[in-house]
């Protein structure tokens, strides 16, 4: 069968007829429709050849197709033809890794684990952080919940007035983290095991990193853990141990816990639960035995990023996540997210194109520096712009350091590039409803999709993650992706992220997530944002650094 | 970001200072392979690095091993004359290190550097004038590894000139030996280590020592290093069949006639020779994978069509089912889980012919160089409506960037995730990219300066075969293929000139081309030796 599927002799002319045609009428001006429509702003520029907005591409696709049809080949590839398709999401299926946190309290493991989870995912590798401390809460809230429930049945029964519904509170104060509460150590030991069996249940099941977010703290623990992995096909074992020397992160993180609303320590008073809190952390000291194990494949991470120690580490997922947790930092700092400022384009509902700013777009930059310098005052800023003019010229009048990146460049829109969606919708309108189906997947031809994006903005999260103040201003595309990284927002959702034109958005890196602030200048611009049709439902945009406390349940927040 | 993202007031990139890095290890250990290749990835990102090498500067300055005193690489008792003459060769290298530190940024010294004295002697007195040091220990604990090494490089060396091999490997173990009695591994935590187990399998770091210093390209050095090996393995790089369109990279266009003829005898011919060189190397094809690299592009994909067919061919045979193409599930060309055939033992007494274990992914960096608003346009007309533009561009055809083009120094940054995948790969490789993407791929690989990647020949109609070796790499073309667009310039009977996409080939086309491996078919290897 070897040569059975090259087109055969004659659709071979036929095609190289279609060219032939194509280039006479390329010659005599008949397939240069755009020049028409496109004033792109010098009239000596030659228009694009094969956009989509001309008959161009659509003859051509036509011969294509024509003499595909009628090719013996048993299966050649689909056909080009159109302005874009779906593609597929990647295949992560041979990645299957148990990450298990070791650490004592208030030493950011969940922290840890957290920023791995959401930068994993946002490079769609399938994520879950199984936190013990979730469970039990959990747990001893159903059991409460049970208890409630049982007494007012019985109350309810004997015809009684209905009492107040209290359960039975378990006990999750240090005691219950003491090594010598023989009762309490089989219950967390129970705890732990449980969670694991269910990360590992949830990784057959189609996962592909599990995190085991738990203290893990001593070799007999990390023995057993082990031991339980082996046993499963296909599964890789890394530890992640968080250490933490510096009093003054410790004692950030221990009040953190007690003032953000700690269900543990619902009915104390803040003095209280953090002498409890210490106290369960003095219990944990205790046993507490760094990794030393020279079998382990582990990672040991000093005050969140400040300096690595790793062993034995392999694999292609475990070096991204060693160097993603290598470049992570925790000194305060923010970044600031701003669209250029309206261009020509935008006035005129084109996308793409590489336009200069409209008479509204150059005021919104002459503003700019103004409220920069009232946010971020004399402290170090750099500004990253992308290759276009348009970012470029937002840039101009700000006093900072200035770099220009080829990655943070507009999606391409390939052959629609330069066209208002009616255009596009007038021209293909099977393919544009395609988009709007599913924009995340939706590869322009010629051009990319919002994947390729988050492919190509990756290098430039691992390097907001290593600097400190930036004030990226980018594109539309650009910015929903870099924002859906920092608030955690799926990708399906990412294409529909509100980016508004004239407005700078300010993230503050926090320890569950970022808190956001809005300043919109009081310029004019229009709305360049296309809302998700059919569905009503926008993303929402959970912009709390709280953290979690119980398991999610369907349909739970917070 | 990889590739000089931005340099400092200092000339040094990444804030970063300057760095020495010392390898420890037993002889034959894998120390040069991995101070080259690391060289080799630093000095593609733009950081001005050298290896220092201590063997290569006493063969330099004093000869092969026949013409040293005979305990020389006996760390025992010595004659005075033979301390004096290792003296000479250390302090030799510290001044060429020196030397180095002038102008560049990364060091990398390559010597066993075994014991802790005389290391840490070293490591203070380059501390002490502000230069960072990472001790870079490499291990072995698998005996096949260290007798390959010796067997492949060692007893190559000019020490072994006119030696009976056997002799030579008996020979440099008793030097091994030597060297084990004194032998001290890195357990210090005073500097910065990383210590590499059988050169890449396993990786360990303590960079606890640069608590304070956010050492942006150390982090990169470690992530670089936790993705090399040294298993065996080619890597075949060859172009895309003709499309349609060949000069636009918006219509991304399906394949000629001739490139579908192309795709299919491409098949043909990678299967074939990849089989002769792994029956040269007496190993099994169906013990390893072929894995298939393209671009999303379909002029990219659709030449790795014949591949699939084949392997789909062969998994309906070898599953012994009726072979009829209709019933037969086509799998997606996109991303192409489903297409990793799943062998299971044939039960059959007639041995099926053997599965083609094949592997295609798209990696969507790898669509060639993006021509911008250049794009369709033929020499004639961008030199016609963007005169200055076009000036610069013939001037400087890697850094010039057409507007809203990539120039070639876009490219290789966005093609540096692949490096490091390209690294990591253990199977045999096949690259079915673009012009433009081979270059720059080949440039990292041969160690070539970013000025010279436009003007690299790639021929469409050879396959490139590169194996990584020790020292470098040996790279050899075969041409396999004769048609239309096989140059690009005027072989196909309808086209002309500016059938060829003009910006990404425009220097090959000029600049008189710059060969990288010999061009006769079936030809002798040009074995390249990094400098």
């Amino acid at each position: 069968m070897a040569n059975s599927f090259s087109p055969p002799r004659e659709i071979a002319e036929d095609l190289s007829r279609a060219a032939d045609a194509l280039e006479i009428m390329q010659a005599s001006g008949d397939l240069a429709p755009i020049a028409a429509t496109a004033e792109t702003g010098s009239p000596s520029i030659p228009p694009a050849m094969f956009g989509a907005g001309g008959p161009m591409l659509k003859r051509f696709d036509e011969s294509t197709v024509q003499s595909r049809k009628g090719s013996r080949a048993p299966t050649p590839p689909p056909a080009v033809k159109g302005i874009g398709k779906k593609v597929a999401k990647p295949d992560y299926s041979e990645q299957k890794i148990v990450v298990a946190m070791v650490g004592l309290p208030a030493r950011g493991k969940s922290y840890l684990s957290n920023k791995l989870m959401i930068y994993l995912k946002w490079l769609e590798y399938d994520v879950k952080v199984f936190n013990v401390g979730q469970l039990r809460r959990t747990r001893a809230r159903q059991k409460a919940q049970q208890y409630a429930d049982d007494q007012s049945c019985l109350l309810d029964r004997q015809l009684m007035n209905p009492a107040p519904r209290l359960g039975i509170k378990e006990d999750h104060t240090a005691a219950f983290f003491s090594h010598d509460n023989p009762d309490a150590t089989l219950n967390r030991d129970k705890l732990a095991e449980d969670s694991l069996d269910m990360l590992i249940q949830w990784l057959k099941e189609g996962g592909n990193v599990g995190i085991h977010d738990a203290t893990n703290s001593t070799c007999s623990r990390r023995e057993k853990i082990q031991k339980r992995v082996a046993k499963e096909k296909g599964l890789t074992l890394i530890f992640l141990e968080s250490l933490c020397d510096d009093p003054a992160v410790i004692a950030a993180n221990v009040a953190l816990k007690v003032s953000q609303g700690d269900p543990d320590y619902k009915d104390m008073s803040p003095e209280d639960a953090k002498q409890d809190f210490l106290k369960r952390i003095r219990e944990y000291e205790k046993v507490y035995e760094t990794i030393t194990e020279p079998d382990l494949s582990y990672l040991r991470i000093l005050n969140v990023g400040q300096a690595v120690t790793m062993s034995r580490i392999n694999g292609y997922l475990q070096s991204r996540i060693a160097f993603y947790l290598m470049n992570l930092h925790i000194k305060p700092r923010s970044i600031f997210f701003s669209r250029h400022g309206e261009s020509q384009y935008n006035l005129e509902g084109k996308i793409g194109g590489d336009s200069l700013l409209s008479t509204r777009g150059m005021q919104y930059a002459k503003a700019l520096p103004a409220l920069i310098t009232d946010n971020i005052g004399d402290k170090p800023l750099t500004v990253w712009t992308s290759t276009l003019k348009r970012t470029i010229q937002t840039a101009q009048y700000l006093s900072f350091p200035k770099l220009t990146w080829k990655s943070l460049d507009e999606l391409d829109a390939g052959v629609c590039d330069a066209m208002t969606y009616e255009e596009i919708e007038q021209a293909y309108p099977d393919d544009y409803a395609n988009r709007d189906e599913d924009k995340f997947n939706y590869r322009y031809r010629g051009g990319e999709s919002y994947r390729d994006v988050v492919v190509r903005l990756e290098p430039v999260i691992m390097e907001l993650e290593r600097q400190e103040n930036i004030l990226i201003i980018g594109h539309q595309a650009i910015l929903r992706c870099l924002y859906g990284y920092f608030h955690h927002i799926s990708q399906a959702d990412l294409p529909y992220i509100k980016i508004p034109l004239h407005t700078v958005i300010k993230l503050t890196p926090k320890a569950y997530g970022c808190d956001e602030e809005r300043y919109t200048l009081p310029i004019n611009a229009v709305d360049t944002h296309r809302p998700k049709p059919k569905t009503a439902q926008q993303p929402t945009v959970n912009s709390s650094s709280k953290r979690r406390y119980f398991v999610e349940e369907p349909k739970t927040t917070e | 970001m990889v590739a000089p993202l931005y340099t400092t007031d200092s000339g040094l990139l990444f804030h970063a200072g300057k760095i020495l890095v010392i390898t420890i290890g037993l002889p034959a250990r894998g120390k040069t392979h991995i101070s080259r290749a690391l060289e080799r990835y630093l000095r593609w990102m733009g950081v001005k690095t050298n290896v220092v090498s201590l063997g290569d500067y006493r063969r330099k300055t004093l000869g092969g091993a026949q013409k040293l005193p005979s305990d020389y690489f006996n760390l025992g008792e010595k004659s005075p004359e033979t301390i004096e003459l290792r003296k000479k060769v250390s302090a030799g290298c510290e001044k060429l290190i020196w030397n180095f530190f002038k102008h560049g940024q990364v060091v990398i010294y390559d010597a066993n550097n075994g014991t802790k004295a005389a290391r840490h002697a070293l490591a203070e007195k380059f501390s002490k004038e502000g230069i960072h040091v990472i001790m870079l220990e490499s291990m072995c604990d698998n005996k096949e590894i260290i007798e390959a090494n010796i067997r492949s490089v060692k007893i190559s060396s000019p020490d072994y000139r006119g030696w009976n091999p056997d002799e030579a490997v008996k020979d440099y173990y008793r030097r091994i030996e030597d060297h084990e009695k004194y032998y001290e591994p890195v357990e210090e935590t005073t500097w910065p280590y990383i210590r590499i187990l059988n050169v890449g399998e396993k990786i360990m770091v303590n960079l606890l020592a640069l608590k304070n210093l956010k050492g942006y390209l150390q982090s990169r050095i470690v992530f670089f290093l936790m993705n090399i090996h040294n298993r065996y393995r080619t890597i075949y790089f060859a172009r895309s069949g003709q499309s349609l369109i060949e000069h636009s990279y918006k219509a991304d266009s399906d394949l000629s006639p001739a490139g579908w003829e192309y795709a299919e005898k491409l098949k043909e011919f990678v299967l074939e020779r990849r089989a002769k060189s792994l029956e040269q190397r007496g190993l099994n094809p169906q013990d390893r994978r072929l894995v298939i690299w393209t671009s999303t592009r379909r002029r990219s994909h659709h030449t790795a069509w014949p591949f699939l067919q084949a392997a789909q061919a062969s998994l309906t045979a070898s599953a012994s089912t009726t072979p009829t193409s209709a019933t037969t599930p086509i799998p997606s060309i996109t991303p192409i889980p489903s297409m990793t055939p799943v062998y299971e033992e044939p039960s059959s007494p007639i041995k099926p012919p053997a599965p083609l274990n094949v592997k295609v992914i798209e990696k969507q960096q790898m669509s060639e160089i993006n021509p911008g608003i250049w794009d369709g346009l033929t020499p004639d007309s961008a030199r016609k409506y963007y005169p200055q533009d076009w000036e610069r561009f013939v001037k400087d055809p890697y850094s010039f960037r057409a507007p809203r083009a990539e120039s070639y120094h876009d490219l290789s940054v966005r093609l540096e995730p692949v490096l490091i995948e390209l690294e990591r790969e253990q199977e045999d490789l096949l690259i079915i990219g673009h012009a433009s993407v081979i270059r720059c791929l080949l440039a990292y690989l041969i160690g070539l300066p970013a000025s010279e990647i436009p003007a690299i020949e790639i021929a469409r109609g050879d396959l490139l075969e590169v194996v990584p070796a020790s020292y470098g790499v040996h790279s050899q073309a075969f041409h396999f293929w004769d048609g239309p667009g096989r140059h690009g310039d005027g072989n196909s009977h309808h086209s002309g000139k500016d059938e060829n996409n003009f910006y990404e080939n425009y220097a090959e086309d000029t600049k008189g081309k710059r060969k990288v491996a010999a061009q006769e078919p079936e030809a002798s290897i040009s074995a390249l030796e990094a400098a």
